[in-house]
């Protein structure tokens, strides 16, 4: 529970930062950094799993509320915290249980592509939902690449300096 | 029956999952569906009120530059009625009191996506209605898209559905505005007839023949241009005069003959 309350406070902070400063901000002329996502990247695998949905999709909705955005960001959310389960088990060490798996606890490399693999996946499925024609991705793969790159920079800086600081 | 249950309690996060996903799905799709009608005014109500706190904080860190833009518009404001008084013999091209202009702020600005939107303090008490014209201070802004009570959703100029009448300045050469989709200050025109006279560094004004725009706003600088294979027209690529990343000041500018015009038209 006390656990839980620590993840809350932490999606809440990303959430003010997304939305006060992050959705104004214009590096190099376009891109947007994506950084709420990341306290819905380390919630834990194995506890209450409805629950977390819940949480991303609630985060989801304050972020569509405040960006007139109908849905895509909790469409975004929602996913992506569901299908962090099914990275695992594609990627895990075969000796390893998925319950064992600590977010917290994996090499900071296997932690830099995760995140990756999960903001470009944020990124794409922003832009696809936001013009509602996929083929549209062909031509933005640019923008996508370059707010992923931008996007993975802050949200690992904020991991190494915030939150794992003993393997920096 | 309870075999059922039972399974699909098993599978309750999937089917979580898969619940949260389709109400996501709805608030996407609802956007060109009748039911977008009853959530717009509750959606545009929330994001109306909590960007106008955060607008008022805001304001009060831009206050200087939103004067000096302000001072500079009523320069030109007055410049324009001036050259109006000397040119008595000109036939006007509005009637006098055609266009209303409503003094708003912009609360909320997208600049990210393919289809940006804006929200501005004025609504439908304040006369704003949809089909109004939108301009910022140093060209032309978007156009009101819906109204509720206190605020209005507009489309920008930075949507890739919008197209704008613009014209070549100083010529009755007009063609339409869209946006490129990359970068928020530059724009092409398309469908110019290839016998205007451009070149780089003409103004591009609006067109005035949609009646939501008056003739003669500022909307952008020539920097490039060139034909259509096949057709008898030009693509041509314009830097805009408005930065439309730093919107603040803006006017709602509305049409009192617009419905006559239309119903004419049609």
């Amino acid at each position: 529970m006390k656990n839980r309350v620590k993840y809350i406070i932490i999606l809440s902070v990303f959430l003010v930062l997304q939305i006060i400063w992050f959705n104004h901000v214009r590096l190099f002329g376009y891109f947007t950094p994506i950084i709420f996502i990341y306290p819905l990247l380390i919630l834990p695998l194995q506890k209450n799993e409805s629950l977390n949905l819940f949480l991303a999709f609630l985060a989801g909705l304050i972020l569509d509320l405040v960006s007139n955005t109908g849905g895509i960001f909790v469409a975004t959310a929602v996913f992506i915290t569901y299908v962090r389960k099914i990275y695992f088990m594609i990627f895990k060490n075969p000796a390893q249980n998925i319950d064992d798996i600590q977010i917290n606890k994996i090499a900071i490399t296997q932690k830099i592509l995760y995140i990756s693999v999960f903001v470009l996946i944020a990124q794409i499925m922003i832009y696809a939902l936001d013009a509602f024609n996929a083929g549209l991705l062909i031509s933005k793969w640019q923008n996508i690449l370059f707010n992923t790159l931008i996007s993975i920079f802050f949200i690992v800086f904020f991991d190494l300096v915030f939150f794992n600081p003993a393997k920096k | 029956m309870i075999k059922l249950l039972r399974y699909l309690s098993t599978k309750r996060s999937f089917l979580v999952f898969v619940f949260l996903e389709l109400i996501a799905l709805v608030l996407i799709i609802k956007t060109n569906d009748y039911a977008q009608l009853k959530t717009h005014d509750f959606q545009t109500a929330i994001a109306g009120s909590f960007n106008q706190k955060i607008n008022i904080i805001n304001r009060h860190f831009y206050l200087q530059i939103y004067n000096d833009s302000l001072l500079k518009q009523n320069t030109y404001l007055l410049k324009q009625l001036q050259n109006r008084d000397q040119n008595t013999n000109a036939i006007p091209a509005v009637l006098p009191g055609q266009y209303q202009y409503i003094p708003a702020y912009v609360i909320s600005n997208q600049y990210n996506l393919q289809h940006n939107t804006l929200l501005v303090n004025k609504g439908e008490i304040d006369g704003v209605q949809p089909d109004n014209g939108v301009i910022a201070t140093n060209g032309i802004a978007g156009v009101v898209q819906k109204t509720s009570l206190h605020y209005a959703k507009v489309i920008s100029i930075l949507n890739k559905s919008l197209k704008i009448n613009v014209a070549l300045k100083n010529t009755n050469y007009s063609g339409f505005l869209q946006w490129t989709g990359k970068d928020p200050n530059r724009f092409e025109v398309i469908d110019l007839p290839v016998n205007a006279p451009i070149k780089k560094g003409d103004t591009i004004i609006t067109g005035g023949m949609s009646g939501i725009f008056p003739k003669g706003i500022p909307v952008g600088q020539i920097y490039g241009y060139h034909t259509v294979p096949g057709r008898k027209s030009y693509v041509i690529y314009i830097k805009s005069f408005a930065d439309m990343t730093d919107l603040g000041p803006v006017y709602v500018i509305k049409n009192r003959l617009k419905t006559e015009i239309d119903s004419l038209k049609m």
